[in-house]
C-alpha cells in the first residue's frame, strides 16, 4: 500500500523532477568536464608552441653535457688505478676491469649516472636540435647550432674513447670507435665557431686516431689562441651538482680513495657546483710532447711536457678542511700522513710529497692542475723511456679525475646491457659488447693496479692511531707498463 | 588539552543529534501494545543475542539482548510481521497480533546456515542480488566478526579474514600500509592493492603518499576507517568486478557504513586500554654485533633491549548514537585512538568523527548520506634502509661508524635527533538516492568525494651527523582528491508464478582523481630549532600533478528459472584520459551461472549446494599520462634545461585479465558445514610492461601493452559448526589458497627488474629443453635474480660469481588462515584468528649491510661467535677459493647475495578475543541496556621457518609495483594486548 501521503513527488512533480534532473545533468557536464586532464609535462604540441626552440633546448644540452662528464668521470677513474672502492655507494667490481660487465657499466653507484646512458642521451639530443628542431627554426643563433655540433661532437669523442663499438643510431649496427672519432671531428669543426675547446677537442679526437700531425696543429689552434687556456663550465651547487665531489667529500658511504700516490691532488673538487675541466692548454702540450716523442724528437718532448708542467703549477691551489680518515673498507687506515715515502714499484726509489695529513684543515689542494713533476726533474730525466714514463705520469696527475686514464690504459668499456637487449643487430659476444683490457693491465692479485704494503701502516684503527711505517710500495708502477707496451695511440 | 577540546565536541555533536532524533521520533499513539519474545537457536535453543528484530512496516525494531529477549512498545494494533535477522542464519518471521494495550508475545526460532544463500550483495552486479544468484566468488565480511577486533586499519581488518587473500604488513611502523594481494600478481605495474569503495565512493588506496623513510612508505590504507562498518564485500577480479572496467584486475573491496536502524536512540560507548609489546624475535641485540663493546664492559648485551625499546600503550575511545524511525535512521559516532609504539618516536592519534543517515522521502524515494573524517597525526623513525635508522645501524654494526661517536650511548642519543612527523586530514562523504520509479523501475545514484590531505616533515637537527649535520628538513605535501559517481536503472521482471524472473541494469560509472604534491627541502640552518625551512641556506622545491579520469557505461542482465538456476550476462565499455590517442573505448564482457543444485538432486549430507560458473574480464588502465611523449626539465645553471622524458605511446591502453572460475558454494551435515571452493584461472593479456627504448634513442622507457600473465588457483573457506549446544557453542574454520603465478609472453621485451634489480620478470624461469627457448616456462613476477657464487673452472669448488634466477620468488603462492570460536552459554564468547603465508622466499638485506662490517649475522646467530665456529656449522657464508684452488676467503656480499635469501615461511597467531557479556542487572546498575568487558591480543606468537627476518615484511617496498619480501632490519608489528568495556544505553 503506497502512502501518498509522505511523498514529496506527486504524479506531476514525479515528470518535473526528471526533467529537472536532466537538465541539471546536462548542465553539469558542460560547466565541469570530469574528463579533462591536463599532463603538467610538455608534451610534443607544447613545443610545437615554443618560439626559440632551439634557444629553449640548449640548456638541456649544457646540462646533458654535464652529466655525462660526471657519469664518464667518476666511471673512468674507479676502473682505472686512480682511484680505488672501499665504500658502499660504488659497486666494488667497477674496480676492477676485467670484471665490468655490460650490465654494470651503466651504473656508478647512483643508477641513473651511467657514461653509456648519457653519452647516446647526449647524442641524441644534440641530434633532435641539429636535426629536427633548429633547420625549423628561422630564429636560431649560428653560435647555438655550433654549440649543439660541440655537444654532439663531445659525445661521438666520449664514445670513441671509452667504448670500442656503439650503435649511433636505433637498430643501428655497432659503429667501431674509429667511427665515432671521425664523427666527433665532423662536428667539432662545425661546432669551432663555439670557442677554442672545439679545437682542444680536435686535438683529442686525432691524437685517439692515431694522427700526430693533426693532433699537434688542433693543439697549437688552442695554445694559439690562449696560452693558459682552459674550459671548465661549473656545476650547479643545488641541482646538478658535481658528482666526484659526492664520493671524495661528501663521502657518505667512503666511496672512493686515490691511489696513494695520487694522495697530495685530492680531491681536487671541493665543492658541489665545481668545474670539471674539458679543456686545458695542459693537455695541447702533453698532446704535443707525446707526438714529438713518437717521432722521436726528444728533446722537443721535454720542452712541452715542462711547458705542461708550469701551466699546471701556475694554476690555482684550493684551501680545503678534510675531515676524511683515508680508511680502506675494513676501517684500516690507509696512507695518511705527510712523513710516508711511497714508490711507484718494488723497483723505484721512494719519493717524499705524495702523501698529505689527513683529517686536517688547511690543506692546499690543486683544482685544476697539479703535478709532482717540476722543470728540474724533467730537466734529470735520462732517455727517450724516462721522458715517455714521465709524459704517462703527467697525463696521470694533470688530467687527473678528467677521465684520460682510462683511455690512456687502453680499456674499452662495453656498452649497456639494454642496448644489446633492445637492438636486434646486436647479439652478446658481438664487438662492443665485452670489455676490452690489454693483456698488459695485471689482474692477479685481483685490484692488482690499486694495492700496496704494507697494509698496517698504523698501530691499531682508532683516529689518532701513530704512523708506525712510513714507507710504502705500490704492486705495480702502470706508467712503466704503458711504456714498455708502447701505449700511445701515435705509436 | 587536544583530547578535551575532541571530546567536548564529539559530544556536542551528539547531543545536537540525539535532540533531533528525539524530535524526529513520534510520539506514542494511543491504540497501541507491545511485543516481547525471545529469539533462540532452533537446534541447541541457545537464546541469541544482537538479532536484529523488527516489525515489518513500522519501522520499529531493537536488538534482542544477552537473553534473545527484546520488548517493542507503541506497536499499533493489528496483525504485524515480525522480523528477525541475524548473521550466520536464515531470515525469520513471526506473526503477531497486537491488542491496544496489551502485550504479544513472538518467540521465534532460527535455523543457522552454513551458506548464506539469501544474503544480499551489491558488489559488481547491476542491482542487489542475492547471493544464490550469483556465479561468481564474493566474500562479505559483517561487522559482528570484526567489531571489536583489535586492527587499527582496514588492511589489518582483512588479514585472516578473506578467503585468497594475501595480506602482509610492512612494518611496527604507524601510518604505513599491508599490500594486500587477490589471486596473486596480475600486472607488473603499480601496486597491486585492490580498488577501494566507501559508500560507493572510490577512496585512496595509494601505498605511497609521502617521502619513503628508509624504505618505507606511507599509505593511505592507514586512515580509511574501521569503525561503524556494517559490512565489507569483496571480490577479487574476474567477472565479480567487471563492471568497475578499466580499474578493477586487483579486485575490490566495497566498505559500507552503518546508517543506523529503526529504533530509539542507542548510545554505544567504549573504552579501551591497551599494551603494545615489540616483537623482538629478529633482534639480536648488542652481544651478537659489538661483542667486543660488550666485553669491555661499555654494554651489556642487552642495550637496545632495555634503552631503546619499551612497551607502548594504546587508549581508544568510542561513542555513537544510532537510532530512527521509520522514514529516518541515523548513526554518528567519534572515535579517539592514542597510541605510543615501542621504540622512541614512534607514536600515532587518530581522530574519527562520522555520521550517517538515510530518509526516506516517500516510499519510492530514499536518500543516504555518511560522511567520515579522520585526523591521523603520527611520528615514526627511519627504517632499515637508511643509515639515520637507528635500529638498523645498531643491529648491523654501524652506529659508531656514521655517529662519530666514541661510546655506543652517545652514538644512541645521536640517532634520536631527527624527528619524521606526519598529519593526515581526511574527509569521505558520500551522498546516494534510490527511487522506485515503477513497481518493476528503479533508479539509484550515488555521488561521493574521497579528500585527503598530508603533509609529512623529516627533520634532521643540526648535529645530526650521520646525516646533514648542518641541518635539513624536508616537507613532502600531497593533497589527493577523487570524486566518483555510480548511477544505474534497473528494470525487474518476474513471471505469474515466479517461474522466470529478469533483471536488467543499465548504468554509468566513473571516477576523476586529481594528486598534487609538493616537495621542499631546506639544507644548513644557522641555529637549531628551525622547523620553516624558508630558513635554510639552501632550499629547493618540485612539485607533481596527477590527473586521471576513468569511467563507463555498463549493462547487466540476471535471469532467474524457478528460482534455481540464475544466468547473467553484461559488459562494460570504458573510455579513460590516460588511453592512448588511438585507443576511443574498452569492452569487457561477462558471463556467468549459478545452479542451486541441491534443489533437484538429493545428495547425502548435504542440505545446500550452488554450483557456479564465470566468465569476465577486468582491466587496470595506464599510467597517467604515459601515452604523451613528454619533455621535462631541471634547473641548471639559473637555466631550465629540458630533455626527454616519456617517449609516448599512441596506442596504450588497459591490461586485461579475463578470469574463467567455478566452484561450489555448500551446506552440509544438517548445516553443520558450510565450504566454498573456487578454481580460477586469470589470464592477463595487453600486460602492460615498461619497455626500455634503446638507449641511443636518449629515449627512456615506455609503457607498452605487450605481455601476457596467467594466474591459476584455488580457493576454499571451510566452515564447520562443531557444537552447538544451549550451553556450549563451538565452531572452526579456515581458508586455503594456492596461486600459480607465471609470466607467459614477454612481447619480445628482454627479462627486465621488477621492484629493485633483484627481482626479474622473465619469460625463461625453467627450460626443460636447455636447447630450445620454446620450452621455456615463464617466472613469477618478479622471480629472485641474485648473484651467486658457481665454479668456472670445473674444480668443485667456487671461485666466480654470476647472477641467476634462484628459482624462488617473492610473493607467497599459498596462503590460509584458521579461526575458532567457542560460546560459553550466551555470555561469553572465545575466538581465535591465524593466518600463514609461505612458498616465497626473503631478502635479509640487513645482514648484507652488517657484512660491510665484517659481521656475519646469520652464522653468528647459527654456530655462535667463537673463533672458527662457523666451520661445518650448518650455515656458513659460503668461501670463496681461487683458480688454483686456494682460499681467497669469504664471498662478498655483492658476489653472493643468495647467502641472504631464506625460506619466508611463517605462521602467526593473529589475534585472540575473549568477550563476556555482563548480566542485565550489572548493565542496569550504569543506566545500560547491555554491557561488554573484553580482552583481546594481536601478533600473540610468529612461527617462521627462518630465523633471521620476519616472512611477513615489506620493509624495503618502493613505489610502484610493490612485491615484498625484501627487508632490512625491521621491527615486527607490535604484539598487542587490548581491555575494553562496551556499554550500550
Amino acid at each position: 500500500m503506497k502512502k501518498q501521503n509522505m511523498s514529496i513527488f506527486g504524479t506531476g512533480g514525479r515528470s518535473v523532477a526528471v526533467a529537472l534532473l536532466a537538465v541539471l545533468a546536462v548542465a553539469a557536464c558542460d560547466a565541469i568536464d570530469p574528463t579533462q586532464v591536463n599532463n603538467p609535462t610538455t608534451t610534443d604540441d607544447d613545443l610545437a608552441e615554443a618560439t626559440n626552440p632551439t634557444e629553449a633546448l640548449l640548456p638541456g644540452l649544457r646540462a646533458q653535457f654535464a652529466r655525462m662528464i660526471n657519469a664518464y668521470v667518476v666511471a673512468a677513474e674507479v676502473i682505472s688505478d686512480n682511484y680505488s672502492i672501499h665504500g658502499t655507494g660504488i659497486i666494488v667490481d667497477m674496480d676492477e676491469p676485467h670484471e665490468v660487465t655490460s650490465d654494470l657499466v651503466n651504473s656508478t653507484g647512483t643508477s641513473a649516472s651511467g657514461v653509456y646512458w648519457n653519452v647516446q642521451e647526449l647524442r641524441a639530443l644534440a641530434d633532435f636540435v641539429i636535426n629536427d628542431i633548429a633547420p625549423n627554426d628561422p630564429g636560431a643563433p649560428p653560435a647555438l647550432v655550433a654549440e649543439a655540433h660541440y655537444y654532439r661532437g663531445m659525445a661521438f669523442l666520449t664514445m670513441g674513447e671509452v667504448f670500442s663499438n656503439v650503435p649511433h643510431e636505433e637498430d643501428g649496427m655497432p659503429q667501431p670507435s674509429e667511427t665515432a672519432l671521425t664523427r666527433a671531428i665532423s662536428d667539432l669543426q662545425a661546432g669551432t665557431g663555439f670557442g677554442p675547446q672545439a679545437n682542444a677537442a680536435l686535438a683529442r679526437a686525432h691524437r685517439l686516431l692515431g694522427d700526430a700531425g693533426s693532433a699537434a696543429s688542433a693543439a697549437n689552434a688552442v695554445l694559439g689562441a690562449s696560452a693558459d687556456f682552459l674550459f671548465a663550465p661549473s656545476y650547479d651547487e643545488q641541482f646538478l651538482g658535481n658528482t666526484p665531489v659526492a664520493f671524495l667529500v661528501l663521502r657518505a658511504l667512503q666511496e672512493m680513495q686515490p691511489l696513494p700516490r695520487l694522495d697530495f691532488l685530492d680531491p681536487k673538487y671541493t665543492e658541489r657546483d665545481s668545474p670539471i675541466p674539458i679543456a686545458k692548454a695542459e693537455e695541447m702540450h702533453l698532446i704535443l710532447a707525446e707526438a714529438a716523442l713518437a717521432s722521436g724528437n726528444v728533446g722537443e718532448a721535454r720542452s712541452h711536457l715542462a711547458s705542461a708542467v708550469t701551466v699546471a703549477k701556475s694554476r690555482g691551489m684550493v684551501s680545503f678542511d678534510d675531515i676524511d680518515e683515508r680508511r680502506n673498507a675494513d676501517l684500516s687506515l690507509r696512507p695518511r700522513s705527510e712523513e710516508i715515502l711511497i714508490r711507484s714499484d718494488a723497483d723505484s726509489p721512494y719519493r717524499a710529497g705524495l702523501v698529505l695529513n689527513r683529517p686536517s684543515d688547511g690543506l692546499e689542494i690543486p683544482y685544476i692542475s697539479g703535478t709532482s713533476l717540476s722543470a728540474d726533474s724533467i730537466a734529470g730525466l735520462g732517455g727517450e723511456n724516462e721522458v715517455w714514463h714521465a709524459l704517462w705520469l703527467a697525463r696521470q696527475e694533470i688530467l687527473l679525475l678528467e677521465g684520460r686514464r682510462l683511455a690512456d690504459l687502453g680499456i674499452k668499456l662495453p656498452m649497456m646491457l639494454r642496448e644489446i637487449d633492445q637492438n636486434d643487430n646486436i647479439a652478446e659476444g658481438d664487438p662492443g659488447t665485452l670489455p676490452i683490457v690489454p693483456g698488459y693491465i695485471p689482474q692477479n692479485p685481483r685490484y692488482a693496479m690499486d694495492i700496496y704494503t704494507p697494509l698496517d701502516l698504523y698501530d691499531g684503527v682508532d683516529p689518532g692511531a701513530p704512523l708506525v711505517k712510513s714507507e710504502v710500495t705500490m704492486h705495480v708502477d702502470m706508467n712503466k707498463v704503458l711504456v714498455a707496451n708502447n701505449a700511445s695511440p701515435f705509436n | 588539552m587536544q583530547l578535551s577540546r575532541l571530546a567536548s565536541s564529539v559530544a556536542g555533536s551528539l547531543l545536537a543529534l540525539l535532540a533531533l532524533a528525539a524530535a524526529t521520533a513520534s510520539p506514542a499513539l494511543a491504540q497501541t501494545g507491545v511485543v516481547q519474545g525471545q529469539v533462540v537457536d532452533a537446534a541447541s535453543m541457545r537464546p541469541l543475542s544482537n538479532v536484529q528484530i523488527l516489525v515489518a512496516g513500522t519501522g520499529i525494531g531493537q536488538l534482542t539482548n544477552s537473553s534473545g529477549r527484546y520488548v517493542l512498545l507503541n506497536v499499533p494494533a493489528g496483525e504485524h510481521t515480525v522480523q528477525a535477522t541475524l548473521i550466520g542464519y536464515d531470515e525469520a518471521t513471526q506473526t503477531v497480533t497486537v491488542t491496544a494495550g496489551q502485550t504479544a508475545t513472538a518467540d521465534i526460532q532460527m535455523s543457522s546456515t552454513a551458506i548464506s544463500l539469501n544474503e544480499i550483495v551489491v558488489t559488481g552486479v547491476g542491482a542487489e542480488t542475492t547471493r544464490r544468484a550469483l556465479g561468481t566468488s564474493v566474500e562479505v565480511l559483517a561487522a559482528e566478526d570484526f567489531e571489536l577486533a583489535p586492527v587499527q586499519s582496514v588492511d589489518q581488518l582483512l588479514q585472516g579474514r578473506v578467503a585468497g587473500a594475501t595480506v602482509n604488513a610492512t612494518s611496527a611502523q604507524p601510518g604505513t600500509g599491508s599490500l594486500i594481494n587477490f589471486r596473486g600478481v596480475s600486472s607488473v605495474f603499480g601496486a597491486q592493492t585492490p580498488v577501494i569503495y566507501v559508500d560507493g565512493v572510490r577512496v585512496d588506496n595509494d601505498q605511497s603518499t609521502a617521502a619513503g623513510t628508509g624504505g618505507e612508505q606511507s599509505s593511505a590504507l592507514a586512515d580509511i576507517l574501521v569503525s561503524d562498518i556494517e559490512r565489507i564485500e569483496v571480490t577479487k577480479g574476474g567477472a565479480a568486478s567487471t563492471l568497475f572496467g578499466s580499474d578493477a584486475a586487483t579486485g575490490v573491496i566495497q566498505i559500507f557504513t552503518k546508517k543506523g536502524t529503526p529504533g530509539a536512540p542507542r548510545i554505544t560507548a567504549r573504552v579501551e586500554r591497551g599494551i603494545e609489546m615489540p616483537e623482538l624475535k629478529y633482534i639480536f641485540d648488542m652481544g651478537v654485533i659489538f661483542p667486543e663493546r660488550v666485553e669491555s664492559g661499555e654494554i651489556t648485551e642487552r642495550f637496545m633491549r632495555d634503552l631503546y625499546f619499551k612497551n607502548g600503550q594504546t587508549q581508544n575511545y568510542y561513542v555513537g548514537v544510532s537510532g530512527g524511525t521509520a522514514d529516518v535512521t541515523y548513526s554518528v559516532s567519534g572515535r579517539l585512538e592514542d597510541l605510543t609504539g615501542t621504540q622512541p618516536r614512534d607514536a600515532s592519534t587518530n581522530y574519527n568523527i562520522r555520521g550517517g543517515l538515510q530518509a526516506s522521502l516517500s516510499e519510492d524515494f530514499t536518500l543516504e548520506f555518511s560522511g567520515n573524517y579522520v585526523r591521523h597525526n603520527f611520528e615514526r623513525l627511519y627504517n632499515g634502509a637508511a643509515i639515520a635508522d637507528p635500529l638498523t645501524t645498531f643491529e648491523v654494526g654501524d652506529a659508531l661508524f656514521f655517529s662519530g661517536a666514541s661510546t655506543l650511548l652517545e652514538a644512541l642519543d645521536i640517532f634520536l635527533l631527527p624527528q619524521i612527523d606526519e598529519s593526515v586530514n581526511r574527509f569521505i562523504f558520500s551522498a546516494g538516492a534510490r527511487w522506485n520509479i515503477m513497481d518493476d523501475l528503479s533508479f539509484r545514484m550515488t555521488l561521493g568525494t574521497d579528500n585527503r590531505n598530508n603533509q609529512q616533515r623529516t627533520y634532521q637537527p643540526i648535529g645530526f651527523t650521520p646525516g646533514e649535520p648542518t641541518g635539513n628538513l624536508r616537507r613532502y605535501d600531497r593533497n589527493f582528491t577523487s570524486v566518483s559517481l555510480d548511477g544505474g536503472l534497473t528494470y525487474a521482471w518476474e513471471s505469474t508464478g515466479g517461474t522466470v524472473g529478469s533483471s536488467t541494469t543499465v548504468g554509468v560509472q566513473g571516477f576523476r582523481e586529481e594528486e598534487s604534491v609538493i616537495w621542499g627541502n631546506g639544507r644548513t640552518f644557522a641555529l637549531p630549532g628551525t622547523f620553516n625551512f624558508g630558513s635554510a641556506a639552501v632550499i629547493t622545491a618540485a612539485e607533481g600533478n596527477v590527473e586521471v579520469f576513468n569511467g563507463g557505461f555498463y549493462l547487466d542482465e540476471q535471469v532467474s528459472l524457478w528460482d534455481k538456476l540464475y544466468l547473467g550476462g553484461g559488459f562494460r565499455i570504458d573510455a579513460g584520459s590516460s588511453f592512448g590517442d588511438n585507443i576511443d573505448t574498452e569492452l569487457y564482457p561477462k558471463a556467468t551461472g549459478s545452479y542451486i543444485l541441491s534443489e533437484d538432486v538429493g545428495l547425502p549430507l548435504v542440505d545446500e549446494l550452488k554450483v557456479r560458473a564465470a566468465y569476465g574480464q577486468t582491466g587496470k588502465f595506464p599510467g597517467a599520462f604515459l601515452k604523451d611523449r613528454t619533455f621535462s626539465a631541471t634547473s641548471f645553471r639559473g637555466e631550465s634545461a629540458p630533455r626527454f622524458s616519456n617517449p609516448g605511446n599512441e596506442d596504450l591502453r588497459p591490461e586485461k585479465t579475463s578470469t574463467i572460475e567455478g566452484g561450489i558454494d555448500a551446506a552440509l551435515w544438517n548445516n553443520r558445514v558450510g565450504l566454498d571452493l573456487t578454481l580460477y584461472e586469470a589470464r592477463t593479456t595487453d600486460a602492460l610492461f615498461d619497455v626500455p627504448r634503446q638507449p641511443v634513442t636518449g629515449q627512456g622507457i615506455q609503457q607498452e601493452n605487450v605481455g601476457e600473465i596467467l594466474n591459476r588457483g584455488v580457493e576454499v573457506a571451510l566452515n564447520l559448526q562443531l557444537l552447538n549446544t544451549q550451553s556450549l557453542a563451538w565452531s572452526i574454520g579456515g581458508t586455503f589458497n594456492y596461486n600459480d603465478n607465471e609470466v607467459t609472453d614477454m612481447g619480445g621485451v628482454p627479462e627486465f627488474s621488477a621492484e629493485g634489480s633483484q627481482k626479474r620478470v622473465t619469460g625463461c624461469w625453467t627450460q626443460s629443453d636447455p636447447n630450445d627457448e620454446s620450452t621455456c616456462r615463464g617466472g613469477p613476477v618478479g622471480a629472485w635474480y641474485l648473484t651467486m657464487p658457481v665454479d668456472t673452472n670445473g674444480d668443485g669448488l667456487p671461485d666466480g660469481s654470476e647472477r641467476a634466477l634462484t628459482g624462488t620468488f617473492p610473493v607467497p603462492d599459498k596462503s590460509g588462515s584458521a579461526n575458532t570460536t567457542i560460546s560459553i552459554g550466551n555470555d561469553l564468547t572465545i575466538s581465535a584468528l591465524a593466518d600463514w603465508a609461505g612458498g616465497h622466499d626473503v631478502f635479509d638485506y640487513g645482514s648484507v649491510w652488517a657484512t660491510f662490517n665484517g659481521i656475519y649475522r646469520r652464522e653468528r646467530i647459527r654456530c655462535g661467535m667463537e673463533e672458527g665456529a662457523a666451520e661445518g656449522c650448518a650455515y656458513a657464508f659460503p668461501t670463496q677459493y681461487r683458480a688454483d684452488g686456494t682460499v681467497r676467503g669469504k664471498y662478498s656480499q655483492s658476489a653472493a647475495r643468495t647467502g641472504f635469501l631464506y625460506d619466508g615461511d611463517y605462521f602467526k597467531l593473529r589475534e585472540v578475543s575473549l568477550r563476556y557479556l555482563l548480566p542485565e542487572d550489572w548493565a542496569g546498575t550504569v543506566g545500560a541496556g547491555r554491557a561488554t568487558v573484553y580482552a583481546n591480543g594481536r601478533n600473540l606468537w610468529i612461527w617462521s621457518r627462518n630465523q633471521m627476518i620476519d616472512g611477513e615484511l615489506n620493509g624495503l617496498s618502493g613505489g610502484g609495483l610493490r612485491l615484498g619480501s625484501e627487508s632490512s632490519i625491521t621491527l615486527s608489528p607490535n604484539r598487542t594486548f587490548r581491555f575494553g568495556v562496551e556499554v550500550v544505553f
